[in-house]
């Protein structure tokens, strides 16, 4: 039973707004890229079978909206995330400082079972942009703040040149996995579940 | 029927999730036993929670993701099912047959996205199936759920250019009919949403449409992500289409939402080549529609474009994306009669930031946007209004920041007309940020004309504006005068006469700021006046011979009205201090009348004005320090002023200050590098009457305390017969100055005398002083050796 749950593992994808999160996505499912800038409305998922220690897992990657417009519906989404990507653009100072406000919001929202050792992975974006001459970020300083949080993986890419990404989806998947290991399990309390459902709903004929 | 309180709804939401879990669970186990009966009856009874009316969007979304969640694993086993010889058609059929109108269609859409990915039927079939089969349901919350379940489901198995559901030459065109109809069945859903139910809820439904709002403004992030969407495409068929759907459903919250999105999610490029199309549209959107804010962020966007690299220009100028948009402003500015002067400007204010970004070299552009703006605010009063007055700050720094350089902006002859419109306080702040970018770019501003427009236009920090006349000088204003100094010591033209005249405009411009500025502005302009008489000094005189050219003459004359200005407030004690500026500056020009004049209008001062007596001995050093190097003065002139300098110095009122004055005063009559002035004589007189002074001291403290003073004044004394001694002054005497060293001596051991440190270390040091140029050797060290102590 347990085979055809863990089958599934899904991976949040949340920073700053032009960081490169679609790009990253696309770039990892579709092997594309655009230089084009178009916003993400709501949340988005594109799936991926990767192989592990030989068996077949469908990866549930979901991309989000940076902006706040774009995102009223809340993030009930977050419900159930095997790992969580954090992304920031190494030329952009402030979508790095905002790294801690994307991962805090997600443990509030998320209320992982195990918060301490939920899987992050952080990744610096667009290292290629004027061959790293515009960097702001060092790679150094992004190690510290990942050591910090409970030495979180960390990959520095290139969506638009697509280095580094396939490595960085290859360790989210596997912390993806190993933290679904872990899922928890419902038992109902009663067996009779009849018409229950039926009592509650309007009279609405759909 | 929606629940009245937040409780209440969570309480439904626990009961929704209870009933969703239990029957997944029962799913589970037949999907763990591959009963497909059981399967389909659990999964239906599971999704009959969505049926519910009773939670907000925000709860239903929450239901919704779970029983997404469990739907992804009745696809794997519906996939599985297949391999295992299941019919993907059968099972098609087979779903159709649950009770409930919303579960079935949810378990159509799983199956169909089973099914095409078998491509047992073309994507385009299957799909066009789901999305007509949707219609079934019309209450628009879970409608709008369900779609978005088919839009989200449907996703990765698009028939696009390159997927692998890719289908004949209409490939694209199929993708794109699907996703459109999706949308435009949407939004009329989440339209109709605010017309039904009773009036009172109104305010709650628009609450509830604006969660909603991103289930359908995703399908156009949808549509965006379609790769052969492409110009052509987008131009031809999915920008009117969903225009169209746009206009049409005449509702601004919808409205104002889609545009926005439509702006966001598609790319830059396919925007210039549309832009007639989109901004058309604009005029046609409902009245209550929030324009100004869409079009600003359109602006925003194609700055931000035309910001990432000067090979985009070109399309923006092919396009004449300057003239589209500002013709559009226009128009939707002339339709909204009633749009607060706040929008007004910060849709100007958004062209002028594009304007710059797209059209550096288009001044006539920018002063355009300004006049624009100015023709809007003609006829009101001057603006209260915080936000557009915010607005119209932005809007003038703009091209401050952009050409760094006011040169530029007072080039824009609108400029300044926007200025008026600003507050007196709001006039100020832009004249300092004015100020403030003059100082941070150094800009060189070189003709008497641009000065005249520059202090005109930061009139609010050279004079009193209407009724803001406050007295006490706080921080602020202090920083702001300080700034304005900074300014006025800015400004320079390498032509004399140009620069003459750039100072006469400034000085017209100061002369009308009142008493709490002058202070503040005179001696900059004292000092860049006498600047410029010293650049003339090395001038031939032939050269600037004729009358009307710039002569040091001129400058003075102008220099003198303008300290003069100084007298009412009074600062007599800065006066006296310019006028001995000017002297020495007039003594460096071989003009010994005007030196003179200066003198005795400082002594004027000292005499009439100057009554503190602390102020009096500073500004008696001052005199003695600037008579020191004057050599203009023949010998009346000198004696008459060295004459009244000693008279002052001997009037002082405390003994110490007379004291240190007179012996001061030593040095009138012995230059080093004058052999004109050396009267070892009057030297000698002035010491000697120092000493008197300085002994005078010592009786009137044995006489009040009891004790003699300190014998720091005696020491002081010494230090200056050793230097005039040095000097060669052959009245002072080694005798003499024996004679002191014994009489300090005298003093210090006395038994009245206190112990004081500071005296006996500058005895020592003095001593030593002696001894070391004594061991120097030579002609200095003979001279020494001869002084025994
Ligand atoms: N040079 C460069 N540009 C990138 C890279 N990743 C994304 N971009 C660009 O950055 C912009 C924003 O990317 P997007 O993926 O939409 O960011 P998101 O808002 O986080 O989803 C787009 O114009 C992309 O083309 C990268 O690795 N290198
Ligand atoms: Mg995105």
């Amino acid at each position: 039973m347990p085979s055809r749950r863990r089958a599934l593992l899904k991976v949040i994808i949340l920073g700053d707004s032009g960081v490169g999160k679609t790009s990253l996505m696309n770039q990892y499912v579709n092997k594309k890229f655009s230089n084009q800038y178009k916003a993400t409305i709501g949340a988005d998922f594109l799936t991926k079978e990767v192989h592990f220690e030989d068996r077949l897992f469908t990866l549930q990657i979901w991309d989000t909206a940076g902006q706040e417009r774009f995102q009223s519906l809340g993030v009930a989404f977050y419900r159930g995330a095997d790992c969580c990507v954090l992304v920031y653009d190494v030329n952009v100072m402030k979508s790095f400082d905002n790294l801690n406000n994307w991962r805090e919001e997600f443990l509030i929202q998320a209320s992982p079972t195990d918060p301490e050792n939920f899987p992050f992975v952080v990744i610096g974006n667009k290292t290629d942009v004027d061959g790293g001459n515009s960097r702001v970020v060092s790679e150094k300083k992004a190690r510290a703040w990942c050591a910090s949080k409970g030495n979180i993986p960390y990959f520095e890419t290139s969506a638009k040149e697509g280095t580094n990404v396939e490595e960085a989806f290859q360790i989210i998947a596997k912390n993806a996995l190993k933290n679904g290991e872990e899922e928890e399990i419902y038992l109902p309390d009663t067996i009779d579940v009849g018409s229950s459902s039926q009592q509650r709903s309007t009279g609405c004929e759909c | 029927m929606i629940a009245d309180g937040v409780e209440d709804e969570e309480k439904w939401l626990s009961a929704g999730i209870a009933g969703l879990q239990q029957n997944a669970f029962y799913m589970h186990r037949a999907l763990d036993s591959n009963n497909l009966k059981d399967a389909l009856k659990y999964s239906a009874q599971m999704l009959s929670e969505l049926r519910t009316s009773r939670l907000s969007p925000h709860k239903y979304y929450e239901l919704y993701m779970r029983a997404f969640d469990e739907l992804r694993k009745l696809e794997i086993f519906f996939k599985e099912e297949t391999s295992r010889g299941c019919s993907i058609v059968e099972l098609y059929e087979l779903v159709q047959h649950a009770g409930n109108i919303l579960p079935r269609l949810y378990l159509l859409c799983t199956v169909g996205s089973v099914y095409i990915k078998s491509k047992e039927a073309p994507a385009k079939d299957v799909l066009k199936d789901l999305v007509e089969m949707c219609r079934g349901i019309q209450h628009p919350l879970r409608g709008l759920f369900l779609r978005s379940y088919l839009s989200q489901v449907s996703r990765d198995k698009l028939p696009d250019i390159g997927s692998e559901y890719e289908g004949d030459a209409d490939t694209v065109m199929d993708a794109v009919e699907f996703v459109i109809q999706n949308f435009t069945e949407m939004n009329k859903l989440w339209v109709r949403m605010q017309q039904q139910g009773p009036a009172r809820e109104k305010e709650k439904r628009g609450k509830e449409r604006s969660e909603l709002r991103d289930l359908v403004g995703k399908n156009l992030h949808v549509l965006s992500q379609i790769e052969g969407v492409d110009l052509e495409m987008y131009k031809e068929i999915v920008l009117p289409r969903v225009l169209e759907q746009v206009v049409n459903c005449k509702d601004d919250l919808a409205q104002y939402y889609l545009m926005d999105c439509i702006i966001q999610v598609f790319p830059d490029e396919y925007h210039l080549q549309t832009l007639e199309t989109l901004l058309n549209a604009c005029p046609q959107l409902q009245a209550s529609v929030d324009v100004k804010t869409v079009l600003a962020r359109l602006m925003e966007r194609l700055s931000n474009y035309a910001a990432s690299g000067a090979e985009v220009l070109p399309e923006f100028f092919q396009v004449e994306a300057f003239a589209k948009l500002n013709n559009a402003i226009g128009k939707v500015i002339e339709a909204q009669e009633n749009m607060p002067i706040a929008g007004v400007v910060t849709l100007y204010a958004s062209l002028l930031t594009f304007t710059l970004q797209v059209h550096p070299d288009r001044l006539d552009y920018v002063d355009q946007i300004l006049g624009a703006c100015v023709k809007k605010l003609s006829g009101r009063e001057k603006l209260d209004d915080s936000k557009a007055t915010k607005q119209i700050v932005a809007l003038l720094s703009a091209p401050l920041e952009k050409y760094k350089d006011i040169d530029t902006a007072l080039k824009l002859s609108n400029y300044p007309r926007i200025m008026e419109y600003l507050s007196d306080g709001t006039h100020k702040e832009m004249a300092n940020v004015i100020v403030q970018n003059i100082m941070k770019n150094k800009t060189c501003i070189s003709t008497a004309e641009k000065v005249d427009a520059l202090f005109e236009l930061i009139k609010g920090l050279i004079r009193d504006l209407d009724g803001d006349s406050q007295d006490e000088l706080d921080e602020d204003f202090i920083e702001e005068q300080n700034y304005v100094a900074r300014l006025i010591q800015m400004l320079h033209s390498d032509d004399p006469e140009e620069m003459l005249k750039i100072i006469q405009t400034v000085r017209k411009h100061i002369l009308t700021g009142g008493r709490k500025r002058l202070p503040y502005t005179v001696p900059p302009l004292i000092f860049s006046s006498l600047k410029l008489v010293r650049r003339l000094e090395g001038q031939d005189e032939s050269v600037s011979g004729d009358e009307a050219s710039t002569t040091p003459k001129k400058i003075f004359q102008l220099v003198t009205q303008t300290i003069e200005a100084l007298t009412s407030i009074p600062v007599p004690e800065l006066a006296l201090g310019l006028y001995l500026q000017c002297a020495e500056a007039a003594n460096d020009c071989d003009l010994e009348p005007v030196a003179y004049e200066f003198f005795t209008q400082a002594y004027i001062l000292y005499e009439e004005e100057i009554t503190d007596s602390k102020t009096q001995v500073t500004s008696i050093h001052l005199i003695i320090g600037t008579l020191q190097r004057m050599h203009v003065f023949g010998v009346e002139n000198r004696d008459a002023l060295t004459h009244k300098a000693t008279g002052y110095s001997a009037k002082l009122l405390k003994k110490p200050d007379q004291c240190r004055a007179v012996y001061a005063c030593s040095h009138l009559f012995w230059l080093d590098d004058h052999d004109s002035i050396r009267d070892g004589e009057r030297v000698l007189l002035c010491l000697k009457r120092a000493l008197r002074i300085a002994n005078a001291v010592q009786q009137m403290s044995n006489a009040t305390r009891g004790s003699s003073g300190s014998a720091l004044l005696f020491i002081e004394i010494l230090n200056k017969y050793l230097y005039f001694y040095e000097k060669g002054v052959s009245q002072v005497t080694v005798e003499s100055i024996q004679d002191l060293i014994k009489l300090i001596r005298n003093e210090m051991q006395g038994e009245t005398s206190p112990s004081d440190p500071a005296a006996d270390a500058f005895l020592a040091s003095t001593l030593r002083y002696i001894q070391f140029q004594k061991d120097k050797g030579g002609a200095v060290g003979d001279k020494y050796k001869l002084i025994i102590v």
